[in-house]
């Protein structure tokens, strides 16, 4: 019988190099790299301005067996513990309904950022010539299923113990109407996988996992346990273990393209585009979900900002590379403007849209106000004082027929959605470091609220076509954009959102429609 | 002012009414590259179907995919534009556009028309595919050089924008 192509070159090679009888992990490591790939004709399928390096190192040397074992350990103390102590102590039921309510974003969110996050892991496979740092990425691929999972299995396990389980168990039927995604999307998955292959590891590696993570994966820990969440860092701190080997593998992609004349062209700018993307999303909404989605506060996000990514990653692990020339970006003077009010911004037009969510938001009460003034100083004169008018007009009860979106509306208070973060902003209320700049381009109309983005959209603009929800809904009621969108729970008629964590007095579709609030596109008025 | 729902409406169905009525793959290839041109990406010249665009689209892509499988031998299905020419030969002429093209801006709009008028299912996607890779790496070579040197200003007249509205920034750069 004749051998076929693989088995023969399998054959071939263990005949040319024997598989050692004495093992140890250098070793296997060492023979594996005997099988290795034809870099001539392996031109990357993914377009990039840069040249990766042939003969990069990857600093874990991990093979398939041990990574496997290892893995497969973690996986049993995690999931023994949840299914077994944690089920055993109700341990779904003792979160702070706050908290439950923010882990519905945080957990479907992730598990996007981990989803594409194999994407981008695979990308960088194909790109680099290097068998050592294609080995470090398929590693990382074999990771980033693994977080996946787990993200879907936190939503899970809260759909299936937490007494209010809509929103963990649907979120993505919403996605339509909620401005919260597009966002999140264009971070966690534009930024991760669209355009140039080494940009996306800068965008994934260098900034989303060896800055971002600390407190996306870390610091939530710290807030989950002080709110009653078991769950959360039991999941999460198992995921953090395996992003020290992603980190590794972003500053391997830079070793790879150190050498390369294109680095000393594209590589800041890069990097500075990637943290701004990255930052315009992250800031304000981990501040948002920790201070604003929590009862019992850890500390302000303004210092787990500046600790772990203006000292940490903009000075030490950024410093660490520049003898590659890299930078620290130059946009991270105006990302610590965002990091002390931006997500103060967010929080409130959050819960001016509160009916597009697929989770359940707040008011800030007595102590959270003193906690915010005490901690943002001149913060109740700009937005505590909102809040207080929003409840004295019902907003939290459903008789009352309020929307605060309405109130945005009719004192002149416009909502637009920056063009290229998605993120939405209020020019007349905002105190982070942007402004309002609206541009036509080809009988189109664009907003944007920052200048770094703005150049983005300049430089490639067909890129930032997402659609806005106000593009999108302009002239229809909100109700019935709510219904179609799937905002609706399994009676049909109760909103998935809720503007309080209460029990009772849950909002119909009849309650908003009451309201007879409807789309408008600020850009018309231009 | 788009006042219908996003799955169901009348736009989407008034296409759909119009690829019924093509029925060949000659038809269905001009079809699909005027609407592309009309209504995709930066360049388009109508902004009527911005909601739907990308949903009709994809219904043509489907009607066109199928109707070039019908009438294609596999030899073609691999090489040969639905227009008729060869793939490797378009693929060589667009990459020597691309290789004149001195400015960011001439050769951002040659991917662009590359891609409204070849992206699959027109041309076969091994052909597509490597053309679009190298062709974008170019232009990301061009964009990305001197990235910070033009202001923002001169950088929108060189977009060739309208500045509707300037806000005070309170950044700190």
């Amino acid at each position: 019988m004749a051998l076929s192509t693989a088995t023969k070159a399998a054959t071939d090679a263990l005949s040319v190099n024997r598989a050692p009888t004495t093992v140890g992990p250098q070793e296997v490591h060492k023979w594996m790299q005997s099988f290795n790939w034809d870099f001539k004709n392996n031109r990357t399928k993914y377009p990039t301005k840069y040249h990766m390096a042939n003969d990069t190192k990857e600093q874990f040397k991990i093979i398939a067996k041990e990574y496997a074992r290892m893995e497969s350990v973690k996986d049993e103390r995690q999931f023994g513990t949840l299914l077994d102590g944690m089920t055993r102590l109700n341990a779904g039921n003792r979160v702070h309904p706050r908290w439950g309510e923010t882990m519905k974003v945080a957990s479907n969110f992730l598990e996007v950022g981990e989803y594409n996050a194999i994407a981008a892991a695979a990308m960088l496979w194909d790109s680099a010539s290097s068998a050592e740092q294609k080995n470090g990425y398929l590693a990382q691929v074999l990771d980033e299923i693994r977080h996946t999972h787990q993200c879907g299995f936190v939503n899970y396990y809260f759909a299936k113990h937490y007494h209010d389980p809509a929103g963990h168990n649907d979120a993505r039927r919403s996605r339509a109407i909620g401005p919260l995604w597009k966002g999140m999307k264009r971070v966690f998955a534009d930024g991760f996988i669209s355009g140039d292959a080494v940009e996306c590891s800068i965008n994934l590696q260098l900034v989303g996992e060896a800055c971002f993570t600390n407190p996306l994966i870390v610091a939530i820990t710290e807030w989950a346990a002080a709110n009653g969440d078991e769950v959360t860092p039991t999941v999460f701190l198992s995921i953090e273990t395996d992003e020290l080997r992603h980190m590794a593998n972003g500053y391997q992609t830079v070793v790879s393209i150190a050498n390369d004349p294109a680095a000393q062209k594209y590589m800041n700018s890069d990097l500075n585009n990637a943290f701004w993307t990255q930052q315009k999303y992250f800031t304000p909404v981990l501040g948002m979900l920790f201070e604003y989605g929590s009862k019992f506060k850890v500390e302000p996000w303004v210092k787990t900002w500046n600790r772990w990514v203006y000292e940490d990653w903009g000075g030490i692990w950024i410093g660490r590379l520049g003898k590659y020339g890299v930078q620290s970006p130059a946009s991270l003077r105006d990302a610590k403007q965002d990091a002390y009010w931006a997500h103060h911004d967010l929080a409130l037009l959050a819960y001016a849209m509160w009916p597009t969510g697929f989770f359940r938001l707040s008011l800030p009460d007595a102590e959270d106000m003193a906690w915010f003034e005490a901690n943002y100083p001149g913060w109740y004169d700009h937005y505590g004082k909102i809040y207080e008018e929003w409840k004295a007009l019902g907003c939290e009860d459903p008789a009352s027929g309020f929307i605060p979106l309405q109130w945005m509306i009719d004192k002149g208070h416009d909502i637009y959605i920056d063009r290229v973060s998605q993120v939405p902003f209020c020019p007349s209320l905002a105190k982070c470091s942007g402004s309002l700049r609206v541009h036509e381009l080809n009988g189109q109309k664009h907003s944007f609220s920052d200048e770094w983005g703005e150049r983005m959209w300049l430089t490639e603009p067909e890129r930032y076509e997402c659609q806005s929800v106000f593009e999108q809904y302009a002239g229809r009621e909100l109700s019935d954009v709510i219904v179609e969108g799937h905002g609706v729970r399994a009676d049909g008629k109760t909103l998935i959102a809720q503007p309080h964590v209460r029990g009772d007095k849950l909002w119909t579709v009849d309650d908003l429609k009451r309201a007879n609030c409807k789309f408008a596109d600020p850009l018309d008025k231009f | 002012m788009a006042n219908y729902k996003v799955h169901d409406n009348p736009i989407r169905d008034e296409w759909v009414a119009k690829l019924g009525k093509v029925t060949s793959v000659k038809a269905a290839t001009q079809f699909i590259q005027d609407f592309r041109k009309a209504h995709t990406t930066p360049l388009r010249t109508e902004h009527t179907l911005d909601l739907d665009y990308l949903w009709i689209e994809s219904k043509i892509e489907e009607k066109l995919a199928v109707l070039r499988g019908d009438a294609f031998v596999d030899e073609d299905l691999l090489n040969l534009c639905t227009t008729g020419e060869a793939a490797g030969m378009v693929v060589k002429h667009w990459a020597q556009k691309m290789e004149k093209a001195t400015d960011k801006y001439s050769a951002e709009k040659i991917l662009i028309q590359f891609r409204q008028l070849y992206k699959p299912p027109v041309m076969p996607v091994n052909y597509f595919f490597t053309a679009d890779t190298q062709m974008g790496s170019r232009l990301m070579e061009l964009r990305n050089t001197n990235y910070y040197a033009t202001s923002l200003p001169d950088l929108r007249k060189e977009r060739g924008v309208k500045v509707l509205h300037l806000g005070v920034s309170k950044a700190a750069h």
